[in-house]
């Protein structure tokens, strides 16, 4: 399989705060890619920089084999024009830790707004399938319901579907469980389970081990801004090779 | 004692079963506040019925003659509707001028708004009204043609494309306008900043995730979510630019709700009567507004609320 997301040697700095040292990361087309580590660790930061929310201070970023952010053109990189950058993020879809539903708009409208604003096709065609997608979700019934109408779980799932209408080739998932009441966090579990076994090339940051173990392909534990170790989840998990990955999984298991 | 749960409580006490008079906390200073604005409400109809210097008929005789009526619709309705389209079109660009990651644009935006906040309107409209003293002509074409004839030895070089008399253009009403409408943009500019920087943060990434222009971005979210921050100081400014329009009779403008009406006090020696219609018109029409203004909100706040659903 080749390299959906490739991540050469990343850093990341907010003023003199280096959040991101060196990262070096692979998550082949349909493998699940979960990212844990600590807060602060950086690991948020490393999802944002993948579609561009941030940008590197060194090193490349690319995702199926096209550079994110600037064109090489012989031994110079060139910065994208923002329309640029915003067509490449049409590939990439994302979900957020606080849902970030456009709150003027229904569920079926938040679904429907990239397909007909960003791709420009016809309301009409893009309602029935933003329908389907919410069908998937499990929330076919909810459509005319505003985001403040729907419980945090339902309005996580609303995002997904929204993330999905733009038909990415990758999925970011950013702690997209956090803020989600403990009893609620099955069901977005299960819609992200779903999406893993139709083969979405997932990068997933999140404090849910169980989720790791089970549905991912990969697991990078990350601390100050490094990967410590990687690995397939169970072994990872099972068998953490590191200090800091032993210290980190004796807590939160 | 035992700590067991006593399995047989005692019946409730007699008090507890019978039925009560509730009695609520009495406000007997409200009472005596509503006497005392009773009485100074009497005294005050009682002061605008019998006391002569209102002269009722003599104000609604005069208070609805044409040229009133022409002032209030081409002065200042008219004049609050054009200033405030001036000041909300202009105030948008330059808020979005503002907050753009171009540092001329940003910079270009605050000096706009530095100058016309400073500027008292009066003096805005005078100095607006006076422009035709600096050109007589007011033309288009290449910049500085003279100074550059000059410099290559042309006489009398000229590159006009087209231009206007500056008297048939700059009119009083048209420099009113300009002055009304250029400082208004200045405060809605403001406006329109809070506005657009009260919208959450997470939503221009939402949109951004989803490979949205930050022109769609504005248009599509985050304009619509700052209406609501935006709309009630609006409404603010329209009410106090129904009323500002009576500075247009420095411009000079005599076609305009004010002046028309206090035009008559003078004419007739018979000023207060007229003062009041003016009370009057003005309170009348801030009121409209404010009903526009109601429902104006209660749309733009459409899924901010758990019961409305559209």
């Amino acid at each position: 399989m080749t390299a959906m997301i490739k991540i050469e040697g990343v850093h990341k700095r907010f003023g003199t705060n280096e959040v991101l040292r060196g990262i070096d990361l692979e998550v082949r087309t349909g493998e699940v890619c979960c990212v844990l580590g600590p807060s602060g660790s950086g690991k948020s930061t490393l999802l944002r920089c993948v579609n561009h929310l941030e940008k590197v201070n060194a090193g490349r970023i690319s995702v199926d084999g096209r550079l994110i952010g600037y064109q090489q053109r012989g031994s110079k990189l060139y910065e994208l024009r923002e329309k640029e950058i915003a067509a490449q993020r049409r590939d990439i879809g994302m979900v957020f830790q606080r849902f970030n539903l456009f709150p003027h708009f229904t569920a079926l409208e938040n679904v429907m707004e990239g397909p007909v604003q960003v791709l420009g096709k016809s309301r009409a065609a893009v309602k029935a399938r933003a329908q389907e997608l919410l069908d998937r979700v499990g929330l076919g019934d909810r459509g005319g319901a505003y985001p403040v109408q729907l419980s945090g779980g339902q309005q996580q799932r609303v995002a997904i579907a929204r993330a999905l209408a733009m038909e990415p080739k990758v999925m970011l998932f950013d702690e997209p469980t956090s803020a989600l009441d403990p009893e609620l966090v099955g069901e977005v579990l299960d819609v992200m389970r779903d999406l893993a076994r139709s083969g979405m090339t997932m990068m997933v940051v999140t404090h849910e081990i169980g989720f790791a173990r089970e549905v991912g392909d990969s697991l990078v534990f990350m601390d100050g801004g490094v990967v410590v170790e990687s690995g397939p989840p169970r072994e990872v998990i099972a068998n953490p090779q590191h200090e800091r990955t032993k210290a980190f999984l004796s807590k939160v298991l | 004692m035992s700590k067991e749960l006593n399995p047989d409580p005692a019946p409730s006490s007699p008090e507890a079963q019978a039925p009560m008079t509730v009695v609520p906390v009495r406000h007997p200073w409200r009472w005596v506040a509503v006497a005392v604005l009773a009485v100074l409400t009497a005294q005050f109809v009682h002061l605008a019925a019998t006391n002569p210097a209102f002269d009722w008929p003599f104000m609604i005789d005069n208070a609805f003659r044409p040229p009133v009526i022409e002032g209030l619709l081409k002065g200042t309705l008219a004049g609050t509707v054009i200033a405030m389209t001036i000041g909300i079109v202009v105030g948008v660009i330059v808020a979005i001028m503002r907050l753009s990651p171009n540092p001329v644009l940003s910079g270009a935006a605050w000096v706009f708004t530095w100058v016309f906040r400073a500027m008292p309107r009066v003096v805005l409209i005078i100095l607006f009204a006076g422009l035709g003293t600096l050109w007589k002509r007011i033309e288009f074409g290449l910049p500085f043609d003279e100074q550059l004839g000059w410099l290559f030895g042309i006489e009398d070089f000229r590159a006009r494309l087209f231009g206007f008399d500056a008297h048939t253009v700059l009119t009083a009403f048209v420099a009113g306008m300009l002055a009304l409408g250029l400082s208004e943009a200045a405060y809605m500019a403001e406006i329109v900043r809070a506005g657009i920087q009260s919208v959450d943060e997470g939503q221009g990434e939402a949109a951004s995730a989803l490979g949205m222009t930050r022109g769609q971005i504005l248009r599509r979210i985050v304009l619509p979510q700052a209406m609501r921050v935006i709309i009630p100081p609006t409404g603010n400014e329209t009410i106090a630019m129904l009323k500002d329009t009576s500075l247009l009779a420095f411009a000079p403008l005599t076609v305009e709700l004010f002046y028309q009406l206090s035009a008559v006090g003078h004419r007739t020696f018979n000023v207060f009567p007229m003062l009041i219609a003016a009370a009057l018109y003005y309170l009348f029409l801030a009121s409209v507004l404010m009903v526009f203004q109601y429902f104006l909100e209660r749309k733009f706040s459409a899924g901010r609320v758990r019961g409305v659903q559209r």
